[in-house]
């Protein structure tokens, strides 16, 4: 079932030096990672070929969505140019690529500043908060499956099943209001949803452009433990709303390698619990990587509802105004944005799952 | 998970198989019939979404009473803070989520198997079939690869916001899932040997695909839209939530819970518990509906 077929074509190679065979054979085992790291500018090119289709394909004249029907036709053709939608469609598609492999997203219709500077500023925040959530999450999911399968406890393990049930089901904008009802309104146990610090403490100068980070960095301990007490809530929120996808899979993954021969074949040997356990765990892994680079997706999106409803400014702020400004440019720029984003978590995705199983590399075909 | 078909002992080729679905250990007995009381829920739910508009105690979207006050006799679940309805506003709401949610499903599985069956069936054919299969195969992988509100707040921005718009927009985002697990079925039932028999009888691969593989691989797809259903409810309320909705006087679960956020802040509940509340049961009301039908590959 599992033959590997690395070792498919080294008879070839007879004639040639050694050393164009050990490089050669250097790229035929490295192929795996590295056929998957040079694909992804040509996936980035591609989404943001997607982007540009996408604002092209807008019913009516997008310059007059955004102009309103007073505009001069001097506005009228500034605009245009600003939004790239100026000269022929070819024109138009060589301009937005020479500009984009000039790392330029374009310029904010609303506040005529560049767009790679305005996401630079908020975007960090917004994936930090994401990324917060996801390792607390990863962390919570691994204990909670470990007591739901491996070593269940009779209430708690019906409790950690039921509601990885509700997967995908789960709003996160619903529970932040809830958490803001339930801990700031009434237990007062959670500060104001009014940012990540107290109003009376200063922001720490920016290092990292990592709001948390730079805290940290800062080295101020009232400062950090006041971030921390900020952050509680919005990271709690994003665990709750969003771990359940992960911890289903996991404990479908595990409860299916626990039947397997492999784990009943390690029992039999008399390894330890611990042994079996790890084993059990380890060939779990990869299907619950993927699918922790997918929660990833969801944190993102869920970062920026949470930013939103704490005010914390960043990306879902900045969204909700260029939404409300139709601010076309912004949203294409940050689609590209965020496509980059997602692209470069899957390809880690995806090393972490082929590091894991090698089965899962390309050229490593399982035979049927 | 992944598409490794494994080598089972076909038996003789009947029109319909048995689904080679894992089967776990625990619900070993297939369960035959239909449970008829799971689906009154989902019923009282398509019910209310009907006539929901018409049978409100007060407008929708008109100011009809004092702001905030608390839910009670008069005002069931009280009034927001701009002197709306909660229970009203809830109650219409109803029609234009669940119907939303409706045709999103339906859109999306309708994509998913169109775009399913035609990758499956092609995608290791040699030429430009193979090739156009295969890419469209990279671009749906794509399509996923995006956190789904920020797609569907781009496309919401780009088109507008209508009915219509959000429909299309979550159906976009969805229907790669659904296409996933048509085009993963077909794989499996690509190979079976009552296709080969059709195929030597002459049947053109148009009407091979429409007869035998597309009967025979929606069932996973269908079995999964009532995951579908409370996602796109819920993506539907996140873009009212973050704006993106339909225009503000609107009743519409999402954007009430953003109005209720403000509320929450102050101590008041009920403008955003109840049609959170709302939501939470329509969704449920839904997969309890499909837990009332027999499981893939229980029947026969």
């Amino acid at each position: 079932m599992t033959t590997a077929a690395f070792s498919g074509s080294t008879a070839a190679e007879h004639g040639r030096s050694s050393a164009t065979v050990r490089t050669a054979d250097w790229f035929r085992r490295q192929r795996w990672w590295l056929l998957r790291v040079i694909a992804l500018p040509f996936q980035l090119l591609l989404f943001a070929l997607v982007a540009f289709l996408l604002v092209r394909l807008i019913p009516g004249d997008p310059v007059l969505t955004v102009t309103g029907n007073q505009a001069t036709d001097e506005q009228y053709a500034r605009i245009q140019e600003q939004m790239g939608l100026s000269g022929s469609l070819s024109d138009q598609l060589v301009a937005y690529f020479a500009q984009l492999l000039r790392f330029d997203l374009g310029t904010s219709l609303l506040t005529q500043r560049p767009l790679l500077e305005e996401f630079g500023q908020r975007l960090p925040a917004t994936l930090e908060l994401a990324t917060m959530a996801l390792v607390v999450s990863l962390l919570l999911v691994g204990v909670a499956a470990y007591f739901a399968v491996i070593r269940p406890v009779p209430v708690l393990s019906a409790a950690i099943r039921g509601y990885a049930r509700a997967a995908g089901a789960i709003p996160d904008f619903a529970v932040g209001v809830l958490g803001i009802f339930l801990f700031y309104a009434t237990l007062h146990l959670s500060p104001a949803p009014l940012g990540r610090l107290s109003p009376l403490l200063s922001t720490a100068p920016t290092v990292t452009g990592l709001p948390f980070v730079d805290t940290l960095l800062a080295g101020d301990p009232a400062r950090t433990t006041d971030m921390l007490w900020h952050l509680a809530l919005p990271v709690g929120v994003l665990v709750i709303a969003h771990s359940a996808v992960v911890l289903k899979l996991l404990v479908g993954q595990l409860d299916d390698e626990l039947q397997k021969p492999s784990t009943l074949f390690r029992v039999s040997t008399g390894a330890s619990h611990a042994t079996v356990a790890l084993s059990v765990f380890r060939r779990s892994l990869p299907a619950a990587v993927t699918m922790a680079g997918t929660m990833f997706g969801y944190l993102v999106g869920g970062a920026v509802i949470v930013e939103a409803l704490f005010a914390f400014g960043g990306m879902g702020q900045y969204l909700t105004e260029a939404l409300a400004g139709a601010d076309l440019t912004a949203m294409q720029g940050f689609l590209v944005a965020i496509a980059a984003v997602s692209l470069v978590v899957f390809l880690v995705v995806d090393i972490v799952t082929m590091l894991l199983d090698p089965r899962r590399r390309p050229g490593a075909q399982t035979e049927a | 998970m992944t598409a490794t078909t494994e080598p089972t002992a076909t038996t003789a080729p009947t029109t319909t198989p048995q689904a080679t679905v894992t089967t776990k250990t625990t619900d070993a007995r297939p369960r035959r019939r239909v449970i008829w009381w799971r689906l009154v829920p989902a019923a009282v739910l398509a019910v209310l979404a009907l006539i929901g508009p018409f049978i409100t105690p007060y407008p929708a979207t008109r100011v009809s009473g004092t702001s905030g006050t608390a839910p009670g006799a008069e005002y069931w679940f009280g009034t927001d803070s701009t002197g709306l309805d909660v229970f009203s506003q809830t109650l219409a709401a109803t029609q234009l989520n669940v119907f939303i949610a409706v045709s999103v499903v339906l859109l999306a599985t309708l994509i998913g198997v169109v775009l399913g069956l035609a990758i499956g069936m092609n995608e290791s054919r040699p030429g430009p079939g193979g090739l156009t299969a295969r890419g469209t195969g990279r671009i749906v992988d794509f399509v996923q690869a995006v956190p789904s509100v920020i797609v569907g707040l781009v496309l919401v921005s780009f088109f507008g916001a209508s009915i219509g718009t959000i429909v299309v927009a979550i159906a976009v985002i969805l229907a790669p899932i659904q296409v996933r697990l048509v085009r993963a079925e077909v794989l499996r039932v690509r190979g079976e040997a009552y296709l080969d028999a059709a195929r030597m009888a002459g049947t053109s691969e148009l009407v091979l695909t429409l007869r035998h593989v597309l009967p025979n691989s929606v069932r996973p797809a269908v079995a999964n839209m009532s995951v579908l259903f409370g996602v796109s409810v819920i993506l539907t309320a996140a873009l009212g939530f973050l704006g993106a909705g339909l225009p503000p006087p609107t009743a519409e679960w999402g954007a009430m819970i953003a109005r209720g956020a403000t509320d929450a802040a102050v101590g008041r509940w009920w403008p955003g518990a109840f049609p959170a509340l709302a939501l939470v049961l329509a969704v449920a009301a839904v997969s309890l509906a499909f837990s009332a039908f027999p499981r893939a590959g229980s029947r026969r």
